[in-house]
């Protein structure tokens, strides 16, 4: 039971055998393959189901779900619930209609489990008897109706687990818990795991896709409390949270699907302060870094949030765990994130609950509907600026360039403001005067959002206190070079006019080898540091967000910017020409707020430098920069240091999200060629961590390009 | 002994390279200045290019296009052939004027004169990641050839907060010892061998001075981490390890002791400078005689 290492070390043993062994045979697909055989439920045979409303249908499909699910109960499990559908895994709500799946579920969300684990789930269902009472005869009603027809098919499929496991000796344990929750307030940290398990689970049985959010909000209470009442120890706590993570990568396939099979947005959140300004740190904290550094579940993308007084020893913690490699833990630096949180208008103690969205865009969990529009900067500049080098554009100097592609970005993020006017129905003259329209059903996440059982409306319809449409900036490195390779030698240096330099583009820098090998040595672009250059990649972002905020409240939602391009940069490789900054058409492009592959030449360091130098409390829903280092720079004492001054760097200087990787090309290498030996090695990918062994080749070359170069 | 200064003037420093997050050249983050020059000649050199006290030119036969660039550009005629590059050496004056327009960095002038207030401004730029541990380290070839200006650039450092080490080969000038030991937080100190003979043979010169100054460091109070470079079949001896010990137990102020195996990577940087591959294979210590060296030198 070797659980994989990237460092090569021996990860240390805490949890008992058996739970290992759980964990072992889950990662590697003990549980998830029979979702591949039970995709969906079949609705074909449900009278009337041609003339019910799109709700109906919802509600139909969510009552099919809880009495045909499969229950599932592992060997040794001390926690109950299981996610069954195949179809789910992809994203859509696990029933089918004439052989198409109804509709799409949600992602990028992370729900209100405090109020679950306070109250209870009879408080939700109170507050929806409440509000339809409230709501009777008003156009809120059927969406009422549906809250408490999903909390009905909670309880057929909770009763369900009570039948299975109430003969079963072994687990009177899991049997108990779920006799109190997640129905009632759970009263001990077991039930409280039990509780959040449980409710994560049924919404992941209905095709949705939920981040965890603050577990160690969220549970350290509890915790504190059985181990004063000597009602638990430590040890035992650990067992109990350590198949919660377990339970976690049951729902994988193993299957090559793109862009990996573990990438479904359980994200977890830790550290950082709590509403009131406490620091949240536990022991539940610390027992989440050991379950991560023994187990090395990668399923859980965890991220930390650091401050200027986060403690030592927990940054030496955090940087052990890193070591094992699998990019398992990321870093958001708290006060600048809350910083661009009350910049775009959140209130402190609000700001201070932020968790992420199941990736790592920033929101306030359990009360924010998101989605977000990523766009390729890159695109824009070659396509719309430099009209892909057809030769007919000119400026006279860098500013009117400059200017002309920033109007590219407007409008792009205008067609971004247009497309959102589907949503809303004029119902009066004044801008104001809107209501929203019906949307595809999404009852069973909107029980857990705040507002939408308040309000009568779903998830997507307006329900939640806040409504987000974060225009993501992609292609910031890629599209930062070459502006400043065309300031350089068009307007600076003067080597050739912008017509020869497109007519060389259009070419594919052809019979222009000295020039091309030129412009891509002798210049320092993005990530190294370089004063010049990064003050173009600040002005972007700034006025890139500008634009963004320029937007907002003209419609029911807010535009906070964004920079990413998770993985989409491999798509939009091939469609892209050569650049100035002396790449060939169609060659790796940026991730994220990453430099170019092959481009950063002075260490990690001197990219988060160059990252910094921008005003990042502009990009409310954030900007990830990823760090890739091998383990052997990060061995020993030194390394650990080296690990830890990163992250306090990082903080200081101002960085919002970064994730570091410690992966080795070569190894990984070897993993596509021998993927049976390597079943438990994970990767950061973007955003989100993926066994690398189900990564298709692209995707594996795309992670492997990223880890050539460091 | 003042000639062992002579190379530049008190505020300049002739430097190879500076090369920043560096893990393993002292603790924490660090910014380590690589300083040209050094007065050993050891066969298993991992930098040779910081051997020569002044600058040269280093050519990755790699990286070349065959463009031509450089030999425009030389005015001494240094570039020529024609299916392969060659560089006639003995003519080059180190002008850099070739290394200027290579467009693939093939070529480079190694050993560029810099101000103090020039390298500080690199050190400054990753002061967010030093923390309390990280720093500057000064390395090269041995730092303290270029004494005073060396231990000015330390002490700018120390000025402004920034931990410093050096790591030195330990033979230099012993009138520096005193201002050398009150600028350095960390003296990073090769001790390559304590037989006396092997280490003439195999670094040119002998290890009487080296240890002297080890010694009276050592009295003035410095910190000091033994780095004992492993050579397979040269000093993986018992009785070499025997005296590391005893040498490390006679420092007040030990930091600790680093085994560093030879590798052989070092050794291509030779043809770098038109030089044949000095690495070795055979050099490379076995992981069984990397685990006895640590067992008996027991740090
Ligand atoms: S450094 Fe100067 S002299 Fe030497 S080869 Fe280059 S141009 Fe010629
Ligand atoms: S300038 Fe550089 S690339 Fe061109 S021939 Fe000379 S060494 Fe080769």
């Amino acid at each position: 039971m070797e659980f994989y290492a990237v460092n090569g070390k021996k990860r240390p043993i805490r949890l008992c055998d058996a739970t290992r062994r759980f964990a072992y045979e889950s990662l590697n697909r003990k549980y998830g393959l029979d979702t591949l055989e039970h995709r969906a439920v079949d609705l074909d045979g449900v009278e009337g189901y041609e003339s019910m409303t799109m709700l109906e249908r919802y509600d139909v499909a969510i009552e099919t779900i809880v009495r045909e699910a499969r229950i599932r109960i592992c060997e040794n499990e001390k926690l109950s619930g299981a996610a069954t559908f195949g179809a789910a895994i992809r994203h859509g709500v696990p029933a089918r209609y004439q052989g198409q799946t109804i509709c799409m579920s949600i992602s990028h969300l992370t729900v209100d489990f405090e109020t679950v684990l306070k109250k209870g789930i009879h408080h939700i269902r109170k507050n929806a008897e409440q509000s339809l009472e409230a709501h009777r005869g008003t156009d809120r009603e059927p969406f009422l109706k549906s809250c408490l027809k999903c909390l009905d098919a909670f309880d057929v499929w909770h009763g369900r687990y009570l039948d299975a496991l109430r003969d079963r000796p072994e687990y009177r344990a899991n049997y108990e818990n779920l006799k109190n929750v997640p129905h009632k307030p759970a009263t001990n940290f077991y039930e409280a795991v039990q509780s959040l398990w449980f409710t994560f689970a049924f919404l992941r049985l209905c095709g949705n896709w939920p981040g965890i959010g603050r577990i160690d909000y969220l549970l350290g209470d509890y915790l504190k409390k059985d181990l004063a009442d000597g009602r638990l120890t430590l040890d035992e706590a650990r067992e109990i949270l350590a198949h919660f993570f377990i339970k976690g990568c049951e729902w994988i396939n193993g299957k090559y699907i793109g862009s990996g099979d573990a990438q479904h947005y359980q994200n977890i959140l830790l550290c950082g302060v709590d509403e009131d300004g406490n620091e949240v740190t536990n022991e539940v904290t610390y027992l989440v870094l050991d379950i991560l550094e023994e187990l090395g579940i990668s399923d859980f993308p965890t991220s930390v949030r650091v401050n200027r007084n986060t403690d030592e020893t927990l940054l030496r913690r955090v940087a052990e765990v890193m070591r094992y490699g699998g990019g398992v833990l990321a870093v958001y630096n708290e006060e600048l994130v809350i910083d661009a949180l009350l910049r775009d208008g959140y209130e402190l103690r609000e700001a201070r609950k932020f968790a992420n969205d199941g990736c790592w865009e920033v929101q306030i969990p359990g009360k924010t509907f998101f989605t977000y529009y990523p766009f390729d900067s890159l695109r824009l500049l070659q396509q719309k600026t430099l009209r892909a080098y057809d030769g007919t554009v000119d400026f006279a100097d860098f500013e009117s360039l400059y200017r002309n592609y920033i109007a590219e970005i407007r409008g792009e993020v205008e067609r971004i403001f247009q497309s959102q006017q589907k949503y809303f129905e004029k119902i009066g003259d004044s801008p104001k005067d809107w209501k929203w329209v019906e949307q595809i059903p999404c009852t069973v996440v909107s029980l857990f959002e705040e507002g939408c059982i308040e309000k009568g409306a779903s998830y997507q319809e307006g329900g939640p206190v806040y409504n987000l449409k974060s225009p993501h900036i992609g292609g910031l490195a890629d599209t930062v070079n070459s502006l400043y390779a065309v300031k350089k030698l068009v307007y600076e240096e003067k080597k050739l006019s912008l017509r020869e330099l497109c007519e060389i583009l259009k070419k594919d820098w052809e019979g222009e080898e000295q020039l091309r090998q030129s412009v891509l040595n002798r210049y320092s672009y993005y990530g190294n540091d370089n004063d010049e250059i990064d003050a173009i990649a600040a002005r972007l972002l700034s006025d890139f967000a500008d634009i963004c905020v320029s937007f907002n409240d003209k419609c029911g939602y807010r535009f906070p910017a964004g920079v990413s391009t998770f993985g989409r940069q491999i798509e939009w490789a091939p469609h892209r020409g050569a650049t100035p900054y002396g790449r060939r058409a169609g060659e790796v492009l940026a991730a994220n707020c990453s430099p170019t592959p092959g481009t950063d030449t002075n260490g990690a360091t001197a990219i988060i430098r160059s990252y910094c130098k921008a005003d990042l409390t502009k990009l409310a829903s954030g900007a990830a920069l990823d760090i890739r280092l091998l383990p052997s720079s990060v061995e020993g004492e030194d390394g650990l240091q080296a690990l830890v001054g990163l992250m306090r760097g990082f903080v200081l200087l101002g960085g919002f999200f970064m994730q570091p990787d410690v992966a080795d090309a070569a190894v990984l290498r070897e993993a596509q060629e021998r993927p049976e030996d390597y079943r438990t090695l994970s990767v950061r990918v973007s955003g989100w961590n993926a066994r690398f062994v189900t990564l298709n080749k692209e995707w594996q070359d795309m992670v492997i390009a990223q880890n050539e170069h460091v | 002994m003042h000639k062992m200064n002579m190379y530049n003037r008190d505020n300049r420093l002739r430097v190879t390279e500076i090369q920043r997050f560096c893990m393993h050249d002292g603790p924490g983050i660090r910014t380590t200045v690589f300083l040209k020059g050094c007065p050993l000649r050891c066969a298993w050199c991992h930098n040779p290019e910081t051997q020569k006290a002044t600058a040269e030119l280093l050519f990755e036969e790699r990286r070349c296009i065959g463009c031509g660039a450089c030999r425009e550009a030389c005015a001494y005629g240094v570039h020529g052939g024609i299916d392969r590059h060659e560089i006639d050496r003995q003519k080059c004056r180190a002008c850099g004027a070739c290394a200027d327009v290579c467009p693939t960095h093939a070529l480079t002038l190694c050993g560029k004169e810099m101000s103090l207030e020039e390298i500080l401004a690199e050190i400054e730029r990753d002061r967010a990641f030093y923390g309390e541990n990280g720093g500057v380290t000064l390395s090269g070839g041995e730092p303290f050839l270029q004494g005073r200006a060396a231990i000015e650039l330390l002490r700018l450092c120390r000025q402004r907060g920034v931990h410093t080490a050096v790591e030195t080969c330990g033979y230099f000038d012993e009138q520096l010892l005193a201002d050398a030991v009150s600028v350095t937080d960390l003296f990073l100190w090769d001790v390559k061998d304590t037989d006396g003979e092997r280490h003439r043979r195999y670094t040119g010169v002998s290890n009487e001075r080296i240890l002297q100054n080890l010694s009276r460091a050592d009295a003035f109070g410095a910190k000091i981490r033994l780095r004992c470079i492993l050579v397979a079949g040269v000093n993986t001896d018992a009785e070499h390890y025997r005296r590391i010990a005893s040498l490390a137990n006679s420092l007040s102020h030990l930091d600790g002791v680093d085994l560093i195996p030879y590798h052989a990577y070092g050794g291509s940087k030779a043809t770098l400078l038109g030089l044949a591959d000095n690495g070795r294979r055979d050099w490379i210590p076995t992981e069984e005689q990397i685990a006895e060296a640590r067992e008996m030198i027991g740090r």
